[in-house]
């Protein structure tokens, strides 16, 4: 645990200097500050549209730094080779993976929080008064990044950077269509792409289950059931996608 | 008998790059043993498989086959790991990290006591000489205080096994001093030190021994003085009372001196001159083996693999 502790501070710490973090933070507050100006248009409803754009905007903005951030952070060490000093000293290959996991976990959880406590600001600010149910939302977006960050790091210690982020992408958006991808296997006329779509289905976590924005936004009740199976869920998913890292790490050639 | 730090027996290793580029064998066999205390010299020509060599014994490359152990342990062991202190090729380090920042964070990693890393921090930057450059950003440092500080998170955990890639490549030549005055100091810590090198004369100035590797196999392993002893190509032969140009052996050149001559011989005609100044009554003064450099043994050896 330790090797692991300080590799996710030194990960944490790495993030905290790279301008791009600031960027993206930057970005979500804008779209925060201004969903004032969307919700004019809807008479009635500013509370509403305010939390479901910042909300949307705390999804995307947050998917953009654990895409960039995993591939940069993870990729960065393997081909700048900081990674030999560290395996070179008493730690293993799995507790780097693990290490550089959970630090870009705290980058996401640090961000996340700060984006969130600013949406409630505002959402109060604008006379939306105080939604604590705004906190459930954005902390499952959390779990989804959470999936999401296990997967970027898998494609690091499978391909190169580039395609680390376009995999990484993919997944996210795969992830979000997966209600269609099931129904298109219905629709689907030919066998060889019934599977495809079917093998994809599978392979892709459904992100949607994730996804309690539209409750919050709309006073709509949230059973326990759904927030229990969508954290068993992801917890499962980031699971098996770390191990899959880490079993692919363990015999790669550092060169 | 002494005592073993290092063995590495029959390894083998191929890259296979990609799809379409054909596979690379690195390693074909190379074995070796360092014992503990000295300072072991890792000498070829670049692509022979040093590097890669060291790779696998600090774990970054994974073998096809073949056997590594450190102090007798398995080379991937924690055990094993923690009596290594490892500087690569080049200095890849942390460059958002300032150097003391970097040297805490290798003590935290080498399981060093919360209350001891201070200490050995600074000692440590002390020793590679960087104590007032330490709360500088490392982007901002020249390749020499890169390597600098590259060898400190080496020498940070009190390594047993020193393992050095290229110690003085890109260092100016007081750099290249104090790394070699710091190799000679771990010796008298007992400390073993193995460290490649295609600069001969760091090899030959600091090692106890050394080996020779040519691609990915070991030509030769022993004392610097030793292998070129072995390698001797002419005798030059100093001789009285006969005009050595009247000598019938071919002889490589010929001086005549006022009071002696002598000539240059091949190693297998040596006798044959031997015996024709004895029957024509010269008087032999003196027969010395001409013994190749280091440089030129390893020449010879990459021509032979090469044909």
């Amino acid at each position: 645990m330790r090797a692991i502790r300080i590799i996710a501070v030194n990960t944490f710490r790495e993030a905290l200097r790279d301008r791009v973090l600031y960027l993206f933070l930057g970005f979500a507050i804008l779209l925060m500050a201004s969903s004032k100006i969307f919700g004019i248009l809807t008479v009635g409803e500013q509370d509403k549209i305010i939390k479901d754009l910042g909300l949307a905007g705390i999804q995307f903005f947050l998917m953009l730094i654990a895409v960039m951030m995993s591939v940069i952070l993870v990729s960065r060490e393997i081909d700048s080779k900081t990674v030999y000093y560290l395996l070179a000293k008493p730690v293993r290959r799995w507790q780097f993976l693990l290490g550089k996991y959970a630090g870009l976990i705290l980058v996401v959880l640090v961000n996340l929080v700060l984006m969130t406590v600013i949406l409630v600001f505002f959402v109060w600010l604008y006379g939306g008064g105080f939604d604590p149910r705004l906190f459930l939302a954005t902390g499952m977006i959390g779990v989804e990044m959470a999936v999401l960050i296990a997967f970027a790091v898998l494609f690091s210690v499978l391909t190169k950077p580039i395609l680390g982020s376009v995999f990484t992408l993919a997944v996210f958006v795969v992830g979000h269509l997966s209600q269609d991808l099931w129904l298109l296997t219905r629709h689907l006329p030919g066998s060889l792409g019934r599977t495809l779509v079917s093998v994809l289905y599978y392979l892709v976590p459904n992100f949607e289950r994730f996804n309690f924005k539209t409750e919050v936004v709309h006073q709509l009740p949230i059973p326990a059931a759904a927030i229990g199976l969508a954290l068993v869920y992801g917890c499962f998913f980031t699971g098996l996608v770390l191990v899959l890292a880490c079993v692919r790490f363990e015999r790669r050639d550092l060169q | 008998m002494s005592e073993v730090q290092l063995r590495i027996h029959d390894l083998w290793k191929t890259f296979h790059p990609g799809l379409f580029e054909s596979s690379v064998e690195v390693l074909r066999g190379l074995s070796l043993e360092v014992d503990k205390g000295e300072i072991f010299g890792f000498l070829g020509p670049n692509g022979a498989g040093k590097t890669t060599t060291i790779k696998a014994v600090t774990g970054l490359v994974i073998p096809d086959r073949g056997e590594i152990s450190i102090a007798d342990q398995p080379h991937d062991s924690m055990q094993a790991k923690r009596l290594i202190g490892f500087m690569a090729e080049s200095p890849y380090l942390y460059t958002y990290l300032t150097g003391r920042e970097y040297l805490r964070f290798s003590a935290e990693l080498l399981e060093i006591e919360s209350a001891e890393i201070d200490d050995r921090v600074e000692s440590t930057l002390a020793r590679v000489s960087m104590t007032d450059r330490a709360d500088r950003k490392m982007r901002t440092f020249s390749k020499g205080m890169l390597q600098r500080i590259a060898l400190g998170q080496a020498l940070l955990g009190d390594p047993q096994l020193l393992i050095l890639d290229e110690p003085m490549s890109g260092l100016d030549p007081v750099g290249r001093r104090d790394v070699r005055d710091i190799i000679l100091e771990q010796k008298d810590r007992g400390v073993t030190v193995f460290f490649s090198s295609h600069i001969i004369p760091d090899v030959e100035t600091v090692c106890d021994r050394v080996a020779t590797v040519i691609a990915g196999s070991v030509r030769g392993i022993g004392a610097v003085r030793e292998l070129i002893a072995r390698e001797v190509e002419s005798y030059e032969v100093t001789f009285t009372d006969l005009d050595p140009k009247s000598v019938t052996t071919p002889v490589a050149s010929v001086h005549r001196g006022s009071d002696a001559a002598w000539v240059r011989v091949d190693a297998e005609r040596r006798d044959t001159l031997i015996r024709e100044l004895a029957d024509r009554g010269a008087r032999l003064v003196s027969l010395t083996p001409v013994q190749s450099s280091l440089e030129e043994l390893l020449l010879r050896q990459y021509e032979e693999a090469a044909s």
